[in-house]
């Protein structure tokens, strides 16, 4: 059997597979990138890969999709569309893969129809195989992405999500594949989304058998978790009961939480006697020899906790969420409360809020939601605003059974019930108008913008803007290597760095002194292409005055909030401002909206009065403690 | 005492015109506004005025010019271009209080600078013109007026303000409806943008090339020419990029042309130097447009092949001295082309870049070139006059010889911060129409993928800020 080249149509893609006598591999770097390394892996590493993996055969490179839109732009500082044309010319051959999360595409909210199918038709362009979920496996919200999919002639992988638990039955998703099938047709390929790598090997093989009992023309596509160290079995299963596709990475940059190594698949596959199809195995090694170095330079975005963790059975939390949740709770200093919060918390949550499946964006309201519980003292004491809306259903119904009322009391309040009636169910969002995002978009960024541009302000309005302009001011900055760009630490006197820019031009610059002034600027001097040239920065202290709030504990910010000093009562980032200066606000009205750990929460008055300042502007990251606004109480 | 002028004017050409005024071994003294107190043209003067807070508005005071003047005892005024050059009240002020005013006289720069009054001028002397009518009647008259001429030419045509130059106060008219609308408007804008709102009409010559004439003549009535150049490539009517001698193949046509430039000049009276331009249409046709009653900006090409200066030549002649050399010993040797090096954006329809700090400023050298700037390292260039940086202008001995030396400064210029028309200009010297020396004014029009180009120069200089913010903090505060 042949290799599957870019640019086959759907159709001949999915015949191929049908008839396939061995198995494909699908290289999920992206998920790699994610799930070990908090999604920092830049494109100047998956360009040293490049050769090398293009030479393996992979099914597909999942190399886009999931979070690594957003930090891409934010934290990666490269433009998630420049990323796939340039490894499209190295990899002319290998299809490109994309994690789309339905209807909240690549974020962690619904988006707009027309917004929806702009972005992917721009994406498609790029991306051969679009592998779509909703966590709540409510299909309408895939559909949009599904037809825009096939116009663009481009192969659709939507998932079934898969959990464990005494609703989730084999009966039970077969169902959701029918359910798939009758929107998509049957040209597609059935992604089974393990992304918690839960269940036994013997359960995956289960229910992969149960599907192809019902559609044996089906292709269907294992992805799995390695969290518990046992990934490699389930693939195991999974391929000897009939699926085509599994997905696994690169050995020399495999960590805990991600795929398991590919090599790993294959030797263990050979001597059950199936054949990885056009798979090279020495290119498969040469990629994890290329790339092996680069490993160092990534060490601080490296899980907190080493090791396999088995209990992942227990508490489900997705691959991709391990990293950064024990980056959370190192960073909130709440480490130690993690067997709490995992072990005990986080299933009593996920009973309580309808064990659905726990990914984006729902995995992330059931941690908050569990961090919530155990460090407020209160449960369901301080609901997120997401809580708020998954009640609602604006995400859609939940799939098995509704939260008992006294939690809708909690989050929604006495008159939980009237509120529902009056909120409740999902929202017809209305279209954006794109003319006039653009508009804004050309007036903040002084161009007429790409489409490709228009597409990432609308998913991330502030953090595009922010991305353009610092490619603005330091040009694009993929083509420095992780030993650069994520240096650690002052590089010493006479360290000479090389590279190549986007443009083809070589550069070395030098290292020079760093002096400081006698007004407290440091002056550094560097050696540019031959040429002194010197930065100046102002001393750190005077630049973040603003930053450096008093840490308040939650009754003081309460306090304080009776009197009108509204004060943020967690860490996180403002995203939006509800109100002017000289407003009147009303007791519970909304002030500002805080964003940590993607979800978003309501910053709201106690008080009615009249709003006198506002000490934070969009995108400020606060301390608890910070103030954000006060209100004068109408006398 | 050493001699003292007074230089009315910043920038490049400020400086360009100082540096005549100290090889004579004359003082120069420069005068500013306050956005401009950080402009090289104060630092190479023996003394600076300060005008005022402008911006531009002190520049074009007169009373003040001549209160610097005479309080620094400067004897003469060079107006340079722009500004108050071709201001008749500014030479009659400079006349009345006895400063000598190195240009024409105001009554040649009043004649010249009426558009009908000119178009009359050279009518008399039989110097072709592109068919235009007099000041339009005001009212209906007018209109019906324009509506004859138009029947009997065609259209399109253009609708002009007589007070307006530069490219300002001209409208093109492609029907009678049009024309019925536009007239009132283009009088209400003429009157408040020159305080005159008298407007006529000239056919439109389609593509033309801008081909204009040097001419210098001194007060003893001899007049000379310093041979052809071609501005015709321009954007909105403001020129780019100017070559001497014209590329036209036809020599007795240029002679035809030099010699209808000295009659013009002759026919006006007119003292110092000047700048007789003409439109050529597809068969070669000639017309006689204006006559610029000051250097120009592209003045360098015509020194280049020539090896006359012309600033000092002017200052020569407005102290009195008569000219020192004949027309036959002026001999046109190789090609010169000049670029104007701006802050601006072209994909940007040109934006300007005002209000950017040049971090970084590089700038070739080396055989057959010229560098006319005022720029430094560290320079904020300001928001509140134009973008010109610094003029290019190379010499060769062939055409093709001279591309090639503008190619290769061009390529040697490294300036960060503003964007310039550097890329820009480097996609021109390799389009093969600009290589045969074929161009006119529709040049930027029909290619425009001369617009089609990526912001390179920058990159080491934008990539090192990053890498020096790393070194600063000790991390990466765009990655953390």
């Amino acid at each position: 059997m042949e290799r599957i080249i870019q640019g086959m149509p759907p159709s001949e893609v999915v015949a191929q597979l049908r008839k396939a006598d061995g198995y494909y591999i699908t290289n999920t770097a992206r998920d790699l990138s994610q799930s070990d390394f908090k999604n920092r892996i830049l494109l100047h590493t998956d360009m040293l890969a490049a050769p090398s993996r293009e030479r393996a055969g992979y099914f597909s490179l999942e190399i886009t999709g999931g979070a690594s839109v957003h930090v891409d732009i934010l934290r990666k500082q490269v433009d998630p569309f420049l990323k796939l044309e340039l490894l499209r010319e190295k990899m002319p051959k290998t299809m490109f893969q994309t994690l789309c999360r339905g209807v909240n595409l690549f974020g962690y909210r619904p988006y707009p129809q027309n917004v929806i199918r702009f972005t992917v038709r721009e994406f498609a362009k790029y991306v051969d195989v679009w592998r779509t979920f909703d966590f709540l496996n409510h299909i309408p919200n895939m559909q949009a992405v599904f037809e825009e999919v096939a116009k663009a002639g481009k192969i659709n992988e939507p998932c079934i999500c898969f959990s464990t638990g005494p609703e989730h039955t084999d009966d039970f998703y077969v169902g959701k594949v029918k359910d798939i099938l009758d929107v998509t047709g049957t040209d597609i390929i059935l992604c089974i989304k393990n992304h918690g790598g839960l269940g036994t090997p013997q359960r995956i093989g289960q229910l992969v058998n149960a599907i192809k009992q019902s559609y044996p023309d089906l292709p269907i596509h294992y992805h799995g978790h390695n969290t518990d160290g046992n990934d490699i079995g389930r693939i195991a299963a999974a391929i000897l009961n009939g699926a085509s596709i599994i997905d696994a990475s690169d050995s020399s940059m495999t960590g805990y939480y991600g795929p398991p190594p590919s090599l790993t698949v294959i030797q263990t596959m050979k001597s059950l006697g199936y054949t990885a199809i056009g798979l090279d195995e020495d290119a498969v090694i040469e990629t994890s020899e290329v790339i092996r170095d680069q490993r160092q330079y990534y060490a601080a975005f490296e899980s907190q906790i080493k090791g396999f963790q088995p209990t992942v059975q227990i508490h489900k939390l997705p691959g991709g969420a391990m990293g950064s949740s024990l980056e959370q709770a190192a960073k909130g200093g709440f480490l130690d409360k993690m067997p709490d919060i995992l072990h005990k918390e986080l299933p009593r949550v996920q009973k309580e809020l309808g064990n659905y499946w726990s990914v984006t964006p729902g995995s992330q309201i059931l941690w908050t939601t569990a961090v919530a519980n155990v460090q407020g003292g209160e449960r369901y004491g301080n609901p997120s605003g997401d809580l708020r809306n998954l009640l609602l259903g604006k995400y859609g119904p939940f799939p098995f059974y509704q939260p008992e009322e006294w939690i809708y009391e909690k989050v929604l309040g006495a008159d939980w019930k009237k509120v529902m009636e009056e909120e409740g169910g999902m929202d017809e969002i209305e279209d954006m108008d794109l003319d006039h995002e653009r508009a804004s978009l050309r007036e903040k960024i002084g161009h007429e913008p790409t489409d490709q541009q228009l597409v990432l302000y609308l998913q991330h309005p502030n953090d595009a803007v922010n991305f353009f302009k610092f490619e603005e001011k330091f040009g694009k900055v993929y083509v420095l290597p992780p030993s650069i760009f994520l240096h650690q630490g002052k590089f010493n006197v006479g360290t000479t760095l090389s590279f190549t820019d986007h443009y083809g031009k070589e550069h070395v610059i030098e290292i020079g002194p760093s002096m400081v002034n006698e007004g407290g600027e440091s002056n550094v001097y560097l050696n540019v292409d031959h040429h002194q040239r010197i930065y100046s920065f102002v001393p750190e202290a005077k630049a973040g005055v603003a930053a450096a709030a008093t840490v308040l504990s939650k009754e003081e910010i309460q306090t304080l909030a009776k009197n009108g000093d509204i004060r943020a009562p967690f860490a996180g980032n403002i995203c939006e401002i509800s109100v002017k200066e000289g407003q009147e606000v009303a007791a519970g009205e909304q002030v500002a909206m805080m964003e940590a750990m993607k979800m978003q929460t309501p910053v709201v008055s106690v008080i009615a009065g009249i709003v006198t300042t506002i000490s934070v502007k969009v995108g400020d990251a606060v301390k608890p403690g910070a103030k954000i606004a006060k209100v004068d109480i109408d006398e | 005492m050493k001699k003292k002028i007074l230089v009315a004017n910043r920038g490049e050409i400020a400086i360009r015109i100082m540096r005549a005024i100290q090889e004579l071994d004359y003082e120069a003294v420069a005068v500013y506004e306050t956005p401009d107190k950080d402009s090289r043209h104060i630092r190479l003067a023996s003394e600076a005025v300060l005008l005022g807070d402008g911006p531009r508005c002190d520049y074009l005071n007169i009373d003040k010019i001549i209160k610097a003047a005479k309080h620094s005892g400067a004897c003469a005024i060079h107006p340079g271009y722009g500004f108050l050059a071709e201001n008749p009240d500014f030479a009659k002020a400079c006349e009345e209080a006895g400063i000598i005013f190195i240009g024409p006289t105001s009554e040649v720069i009043s004649n010249l600078g009426n558009k009908v009054i000119a178009r009359k001028i050279m009518a008399e002397a039989g110097i072709p013109m592109v068919p235009g009518t007099p000041n339009l009647s005001m009212g209906e008259d007018g209109v019906q007026e324009a509506l004859t001429f138009a029947g009997k030419y065609g259209y399109p045509i253009m609708l002009k303000a007589t007070c307006g130059g530069g490219g300002r106060g001209i409208r093109l008219i492609e029907s009678d409806e049009q024309m019925r609308k536009e007239i009132p408007v283009a009088r209400a804008e003429a009157k408040a943008a020159f305080n005159d709102d008298s407007v006529y009409l000239e056919k439109v010559v389609i593509n033309p090339k801008h081909v204009e004439v040097q001419i210098i003549a001194d007060k003893e009535g001899t007049t000379i020419h310093l041979g052809t150049r071609d501005c015709s490539i321009q954007r909105r009517n403001q020129k780019l990029i100017e070559i001497a001698p014209s590329m036209i193949g036809d020599k007795e046509l240029l002679e035809k042309i030099c010699q209808t430039a000295v009659k013009a000049a002759k026919a006006s009276n007119y003292t110092n130097a000047g700048t007789v331009e003409f439109l050529i249409d597809k068969d070669f046709n000639y017309y006689f447009m204006e006559i610029n009653t000051r250097v120009q900006v592209e003045h360098t090409v015509t020194e280049m092949i020539t090896g006359i200066d012309i600033v000092r030549t002017q200052i020569k002649l407005a102290l009195g001295k008569p000219l020192s050399f004949t027309q036959d010993d002026i001999q046109l040797r190789g090609h010169a082309i000049e670029m104007r090096i701006n802050a601006e954006d072209p994909q940007a329809d040109f934006m300007p870049e005002g209000g950017k700090t040049v971090s970084l400023y590089r700038s070739p050298g080396g055989y057959g070139v010229r560098l006319d700037g005022f720029v430094y390292q560290g320079y904020t260039i300001p928001q509140v006059y134009d973008s010109l940086l610094v003029k290019l202008t190379v010499h060769g001995f062939t055409w093709s010889e001279t591309v090639s030396r503008v190619r290769r400064c061009l390529q040697n210029f490294d300036i960060a911060g503003p964007k310039t028309t550097i890329p820009f200009y480097l996609n021109i010297v390799e389009d093969p129409d600009f290589i045969k020396g074929d161009f006119n004014t529709s040049f930027l029009d029909t290619h425009p993928q001369l617009f089609e180009y990526k912001e390179t120069s920058n990159e080491a200089e934008k990539l090192s800020k990053l890498i020096a913010e790393i070194h600063h903090h000790g991390t990466n505060p765009y990655a953390f």
